[in-house]
């Protein structure tokens, strides 16, 4: 490891050791949304910012995730801890299954495949009355682990955050790597990537459960954080929230998305008294980043830092 | 000749009522450049496209040393030994031109999503190797100055040798050229033909190129198969192709056929 | 009873019919596919029901002011939006159209608040004999105004030179414009209308349906109507949308009520899947 990086990684570990003694809990709780958020838009940046494809199931996953665990939770009787990753997998082979759909299309047609995708899941859950509580829901079981319950925002810190950066770390580091290349060729040019040996649809696939993978992880957490599960949040709608959050944040930047969803998260409360007026703020923000900065704002700080570095340089 | 490398037989490839390859047969033997030349919509794109699975046939079958590969995935054929350059340079834009190499070498230099994720074990070594194999194939081009050049930035020239080094990457037996002398000065065709001539002496690899630029085709061709509408009009070696009546006609029309005293 | 459930299909088909044309219509004319169309259909509805409650207009003439303001509506999409994105990545574009639906439909929520309004008729939705068969006016309305707004768009299409410039101008940009076709008019004019169009449906359609933001969800049966059809088709359009509502109606009458959507969206995906050049369009295959 880099020294700048050696250095970031102690910084962080004291952040995290310090934090939950210095900070009040609503604040420990945002920062637990926060990064929860960021792991679910870190699946959305696989498939749609790396893999180049599409994707609305987003929301989808994350309801798979939240409500798969804590069903298997209260029917089993297997912890959280458990039941978590087993659905994650399981999300992830639905998502290879969704990804499959690539094969016979694309663009418009994907969009519309992921949505018509998340809709379903979403009636699914509404109508699957005995077992997912029908449209009034479900509350979620607190997360026990080691004989101790983890339910305020102070305790699940330490159960998220470090997980949040082992899926970022264990992202990046795979996106460095020979699978990052193939979904980077592909994005750019499929007719190549195929004559180069790449299984073009295979990629496609895994980045679709990559996202599946991350959305139901992403999505067990908001739900512990949330404590109840409501069917109404899953819609499209937030799917194109999670992808607003991305475009924002910068695609291809695990920076950018996490100061992204801070942006988000933190949102409601910046707008103090013109909160409903937060959906719109959120659309505006999409909005006016796809037309004006489809980059993110992880462009706009390397602008700043170019423009920092050309002004130095013109200094005699 | 021994056995061809690549054997097409009678392949025919329709688009709805276009017929853009009519019984079609050539055989490439191994080892030697062989070209396929003809005017403009004769079917010289289509063929190539047919070998590496882009277009099915619609008639026929096409052999990689008695193995047949019509009908498979793209991907499949290129690992049976296949490579391809691209007419309008399909190159990975963003990706540096070290980059673009390594995409074909990955799978000679494989390792697991664990190890992905890690960057343990095998990670670091696995990278250097690829990264040193890429290195050599752009010197084999003439690029070892440009590995960090982002691939849209190279200029025309360069980034038809990177296409090269590209497709040499998945370490083919047979390298298909689509129009690689295409929009390049006489000089860089002298020096595409000494690669290209290179390759093939020194690392018996088979060649077949689809051009219309004669300085390149006439100087390294072994032997040259002639397309027009669809279907093969002569074939043999450079100079007696030349000559041959049909090709005159196909390229100048009738009128220059009478002028050349044919 | 059959007969019954296929009579009042028809309305929920005429109405999925009505919005399919305005998706096929800014495809056709523009390359673009308008993800957030159901949305604008909504908001031109609202925009009557704004010029009623907030400036007080009788019925009827604040209908003619939603339409007038969705032609600037659709002034303000194509220059703010659809012009700058122009050579924007298909990626970007599909976004950007998904923003734009979801923008006026918080805007909606914001300043006119989540729950539903009543929205007037504006034929009779009462029903009237009509040699001894009972038809509903308003009804009546959404079935006509949808064919006749397909007779209207295929006449330009095919007939009129103006059609003719849009369909050469969304094949291939450069080519009309060297033959002197002023491009961006064009696209300029097809988002204009596709404005004029979705008011209109939100108009007829608001009263069947209660009037809240959400109601833009219709959009994606819309959608499906005009996959169905085959999207670049606008006789499919049509077709696909009163194939959707018998569909649905049987599907709900004869499996169950309450999957009738879900049923809708299963045939999206098995279309998309199956057969993307829906029933009636060609596939068009891909040049290398």
């Amino acid at each position: 490891m880099t020294i700048s990086k050696t250095i970031a990684a102690f910084v962080g570990v004291a952040l995290f050791l310090i934090s939950p003694h210095v900070l009040p809990e609503f604040r420990l709780f945002q920062v637990c949304l926060i990064a929860a958020t960021a792991v679910v838009v870190l699946g959305q940046t696989v498939v749609t910012g790396f893999a180049g494809q599409i994707s609305l199931a987003q929301s989808a996953f994350v309801a798979l995730g939240g409500y798969g665990s804590t069903i298997l939770s209260t029917s089993t009787g297997q912890p959280f801890w458990v039941t978590l990753p087993v659905t994650a997998v399981a999300v992830g082979v639905i998502g290879f299954v969704l990804g499959q759909a690539t094969l016979r299309v694309s663009g418009h047609y994907l969009a519309l495949a992921t949505m018509a995708f998340t809709a379903i899941v979403q009636l699914a859950l509404i109508h699957g009355d005995p077992l997912t509580g029908g449209a009034a829901g479900m509350p979620v079981p607190a997360f026990e682990m080691f004989g101790r319950t983890f339910s305020t925002g102070g305790e699940l810190f330490y159960v998220i955050l470090p997980v949040f950066v082992a899926l970022f770390v264990m992202t990046a580091n795979a996106m460095s790597s020979r699978f990052g290349r193939g979904l980077a060729a592909l994005r750019q040019s499929e007719t190549a990537a195929e004559a180069m040996g790449l299984d073009v649809l295979r990629y496609k696939a895994g980045a679709f459960a990559a996202s599946g993978f991350l959305g139901a992880i992403g999505g067990g957490m908001l739900a512990l954080l949330s404590t109840y599960l409501d069917p109404a949040q899953f819609s499209i709608t937030q799917s194109v929230y999670f992808l607003a959050i991305a475009v924002v944040g910068g695609m291809l930047s695990p920076v950018g998305i996490v100061v992204s969803s801070a942006l988000f998260v933190l949102l409601p409360e910046l707008l103090q008294s013109f909160q409903s007026y937060l959906g719109l703020v959120f659309a505006l923000l999409l909005l006016g980043f796809i037309v004006l900065r489809p980059e993110g704002i992880s462009s706009i700080a390397r602008t700043l830092v170019r423009v920092k570095d050309s002004s130095a340089r013109e200094v005699p | 000749m021994s056995a061809p490398l690549l054997s097409i037989r009678d392949v025919a490839v329709r688009f709805g009522g276009i017929v853009a390859l009519d019984g079609v047969s050539l055989d490439v033997a191994p080892g030697s450049i062989h070209a396929v030349i003809g005017p403009n919509g004769a079917g010289k794109s289509t063929l190539l496209n047919a070998i590496t699975g882009l277009y099915r046939p619609a008639n026929g079958a096409i052999f990689l040393q008695e193995k047949r590969i019509d009908g498979l995935a793209p991907h499949l054929i290129t690992r049976m030994g296949i490579a391809r350059t691209f007419q309008n340079t399909e190159l990975f834009g963003d990706m540096t031109t070290i980059e673009n190499v390594m995409i074909g070498l990955d799978r000679h230099h494989a390792y697991g999503l664990l190890t992905a994720v890690t960057h343990a074990g095998t990670f670091k070594r696995a990278e250097a190797e690829a990264r040193e194999a890429a290195a050599k194939l752009l010197d084999l081009v003439g690029l070892s100055g440009q590995m960090t050049v982002a691939a849209s930035a190279l200029p025309f020239g360069n980034q038809r040798r990177l296409e090269i080094a590209r497709a040499l990457a998945i370490q083919p037996r047979l390298l298909l050229l689509d129009e690689p002398a295409a929009g390049l000065r006489e000089a860089e065709i002298d020096d595409l033909n000494a690669i290209l001539l290179r390759l093939c002496r020194t690392q018996g690899l088979t060649i077949l190129v689809i051009d219309h630029v004669m300085p390149l085709v006439m100087t390294i061709s072994d032997r040259i198969s002639v397309l027009n509408f669809g279907r093969k009009i002569a074939e043999g070696e450079p100079e007696q192709v030349r000559r041959e009546p049909e090709v005159i006609k196909a390229y100048l029309g009738d009128r220059a056929k009478h002028a050349l005293g044919a | 009873m059959l007969a019954q459930v296929l009579a009042s299909s028809a309305t929920a088909g005429a109405v999925y019919a009505l919005i399919a044309l305005g998706f096929v219509l800014i495809h056709k004319g523009t390359g673009v596919v308008h993800f957030g169309y159901g949305d604008q259909v909504t908001f031109g509805a609202y925009l009557a029901l704004m010029a009623q409650v907030l400036i007080g207009l009788p019925f009827k003439a604040s209908i003619v002011l939603a339409l007038l303001l969705s032609t600037v509506l659709g002034l303000a999409i194509y220059f703010l939006l659809m012009w700058p994105l122009r050579n924007a990545s298909l990626l970007s574009r599909i976004i950007a159209s998904l923003a734009l639906g979801t923008v006026m439909r918080e805007f909606l929520r914001a300043y006119m608040g989540p729950n539903a309004w009543p929205f007037p008729f504006l034929l009779s939705p009462n029903p009237i004999s009509v040699g001894g068969i009972l038809v509903v006016p308003a009804n009546l309305a959404v079935v006509g105004v949808s064919f006749g707004v397909l007779a209207m768009l295929f006449v330009l299409f095919e007939k009129t030179i103006f059609g003719k410039a849009i369909i050469a101008a969304c094949d291939n940009r450069t080519g009309a414009a060297i033959v002197g076709v002023r491009v961006s008019n064009v696209f300029l004019a097809i988002w204009i209308i596709s404005s004029v169009l979705a008011t209109l449906a939100g108009i007829l359609i608001a009263p069947m349906l209660t009037l809240s933001p959400d109601m833009g969800l219709i959009g994606i049966k819309g959608f499906t109507a005009a996959v169905l059809g085959g999207f670049n088709s606008l006789p499919g359009a049509v077709v696909g949308g009163v194939l959707l509502g018998v569909l649905e109606a049987l599907g709900g009458t004869y499996v169950s009520s309450a999957l009738k959507d879900m049923i809708s969206y299963s045939i999206l995906i098995a279309v998309i899947l199956a057969r993307p050049q829906g029933i009636i369009g060609v596939l068009v295959p891909k040049k290398v």
